[in-house]
């Protein structure tokens, strides 16, 4: 089990350990025990919400398996066809026929990591679609403390084995689909359906949720509780099952049908986007700041084109607004120190008297300053008052124009200067990666430019997923 | 003492924020969460040391090296990562590395100085 992906493990028992060793700390202070619970329920749920662990939930010892029993006729084909356990989402039991079903009377259990319901026969189940489903034959699901939850089962191996998370996820989620249909003899149909009107990554929060509601989980005829078991495949990597949502047990329903519907015919990109987005139906909600943290809303959101993702971009929008106005700014101050220039002294040639119109006065004046100061007082003033005026104008309406071209050689010469200083930037970009690797090195050795690089006890995180290593060895030339 | 490398991990993370909630809302003392997260490092190198026991080897590009106060930090490009089950490929690393020989190093994160030394 721990060959296939220890990480999940390993994480589990480091929780369970820091948290034994500080529970005397906490006595000491003081502090309930409740706290110590909150700081473990806090620590695994965020967990949890990182894509780091794939199936940590499953590896989990708290969460009680979902068992599933369908009584008589399914153990027969259960064990015939394992694979057939398999059921897309929206459509029947396809290894269910009415043929296939033996006569056996032993029950046949699915487990599902989560809760145990208990479905009387007769009882009538209502989706979150609406749909009704009636249930003929009883339907038991316990809840059990430990793994095994299927009794001579071939299919049990596989939902025993958590160890071997890919096949766990292909038969388990899949048997949790948004509609999960088992059909017995014709005679005797079960229809169970699993709904999920919400998706919630955060596992140990609802199966927490959940324990606190255990009771009410009974279905009686008529009740409209709709009973969804939770498969915390929040993490769940699509490529296992791309096309179907996760699903999630809510014994309170507190979701409207066009939250379902959302989640029903959205797919696991869906899911993955909103894992992605760090969605959590939990208090602890863990959200980017661009989501909100109503759970309706945010489906909304997904199932229209996700307005949320625009709100940055609105925010962005204004930041543009004060540079232009800083920008007009400057200009106009430097265009009426050259104005004054121009008045008292030095006649430039360049800059705002660079014109054509200008020139010709601008020649004048190098040859004979006194002689034609008069003229260029009232000439070269209008013309730079004027060109000061619209400035001061289009500084008023916050907007940089183009009528600025005399300060077009003025205004390059802050950004001839503000490029220089390439380097600062590139240094904090350059280590702020999502790939990190945090170990001890044994050896770093140096040939020239070829590196050896000889590692361990070490914590690899790639994309949000981890992974450890005991030794590690690597080469590269820099 | 043990590392404090391992506190900026998903695993470490997650447990400096949880314990950030619980001194938000003044369940405990900021002096408990530190005392939790010295445990933690206890544990997770311990965990790392004796639990864990696969190989991994390497290949890339080096793109930067730094050497202070005894870390390794490295950033590689385009490596692969061999494992016996799985081959990842990422376009870029960073790998922080504290000496595997001397455990007496708790201040990691405090270190801000910048210097490039080669081994010879």
């Amino acid at each position: 089990m721990a060959y296939f992906n220890p990480v999940p493990k390993l994480y589990r028992s480091v929780i369970e350990d820091v948290i034994e060793r500080v529970r005397n700390l906490f006595a000491e202070e003081g502090i309930e025990e409740q706290v110590l619970k909150d700081l473990k329920q806090l620590w695994e749920t965020k967990v949890l919400q990182s894509k780091a662990t794939e199936d940590f939930f499953r590896n989990s010892i708290q969460s009680p398996l979902f068992t599933l029993q369908l009584p008589h006729n399914l153990h027969q084909t259960l064990q015939s066809s394992a694979a057939s356990l398999v059921i897309p989402a929206g459509r029947t039991l396809p290894s269910f026929t009415t043929a296939e079903l033996g006569t056996s009377n032993s029950s046949a259990n699915f487990t599902f990591p989560g809760y145990s319901i208990h479905v009387p026969a007769g009882v009538t189940l209502q989706t979150a679609s609406g749909h009704l489903y009636k249930v003929n034959v009883p339907i038991m699901v316990t809840q059990t403390s430990g793994r095994g939850g299927i009794l001579q089962h071939p299919s049990q191996e596989v939902f025993q084995q958590l160890g071997q998370p890919s096949v766990i996820q292909t038969s388990v989620l899949q048997l949790n689909p948004c509609s999960l249909q088992a059909t017995t003899e014709k005679s005797q149909r079960i229809e169970t359906v699993l709904q999920q009107p919400t998706v919630l990554p955060s596992g140990p929060v609802d199966r927490k949720h959940f324990e606190n509601t255990t009771t009410d989980t009974l279905v009686s005829p008529g009740n409209e509780h709709k009973i969804m078991p939770e498969v915390l495949m929040s993490r769940q990597e699509s490529s296992h099952y791309v096309s179907l949502p996760s699903v999630v047990f809510s014994p309170q329903v507190s979701q409207t049908n066009s939250n379902v519907e959302s989640v029903l015919s959205g797919s696991a990109s869906m899911t993955q986007n909103l894992h992605g987005g760090s969605l959590s139906m939990s208090s602890h909600g863990v959200l980017h700041q661009h989501r909100t943290d109503s759970h309706p809303h945010i489906l909304k959101n997904r199932m229209y084109g996700c307005d949320s993702v625009k709100q940055p971009r609105n925010i962005q929008e204004p930041s543009n607004i004060p540079v232009s106005k800083k920008d007009s700014n400057c200009q106009v101050d430097l265009n009426i120190q050259v104005t004054d220039d121009d008045i008292n002294e030095i006649i430039q040639v360049d800059g705002i008297g660079d014109t054509s119109s200008n020139e010709e006065i601008g020649n004048a004046r190098d040859v004979d300053e006194n002689e034609f100061l008069g003229i260029i007082d009232t000439g070269d003033l209008k013309v730079l008052e004027e060109e000061a005026d619209s400035i001061s104008n289009e500084d008023s309406a916050a907007t940089s124009s183009d009528n600025e071209d005399p300060q077009v050689d003025i205004v390059e010469e802050d950004p001839l200067n503000s490029g220089d200083d390439v380097s600062e930037q590139d240094v904090p970009d350059l280590f702020d990666t999502d790939n990190v690797i945090v170990c001890q090195y044994d050896k770093i050795h140096r040939s020239k430019n070829k590196w050896k690089f000889y590692l361990k006890d070490g914590v690899m995180c790639f994309g949000g997923r981890d992974y450890v290593f005991s030794k590690a060895i690597g080469d590269a030339e820099w | 003492m043990a590392y404090q490398l391992y506190r900026n991990t998903t695993l470490g993370n997650s447990l400096q924020e949880s314990l950030d909630e619980l001194i938000q809302s003044q369940q405990i003392t900021p002096q408990l969460a530190l005392q939790v997260l010295l445990q933690f490092d206890k544990a997770i190198n311990s965990a790392l040391a004796q639990r864990v026991r696969n190989r991994v080897n390497f290949r890339g590009a080096l793109n930067t090296y730094r050497f202070c106060d005894n870390v390794w930090t490295f950033v590689l490009n385009d490596v692969e990562f061999r494992e016996v089950t799985e081959l990842i490929k990422v376009e870029k690393v960073k790998i922080v590395a504290c000496d595997g020989k001397s455990k007496c190093f708790p201040n990691f994160f405090e270190s801000k100085t910048t210097l490039r030394t080669l081994e010879s």
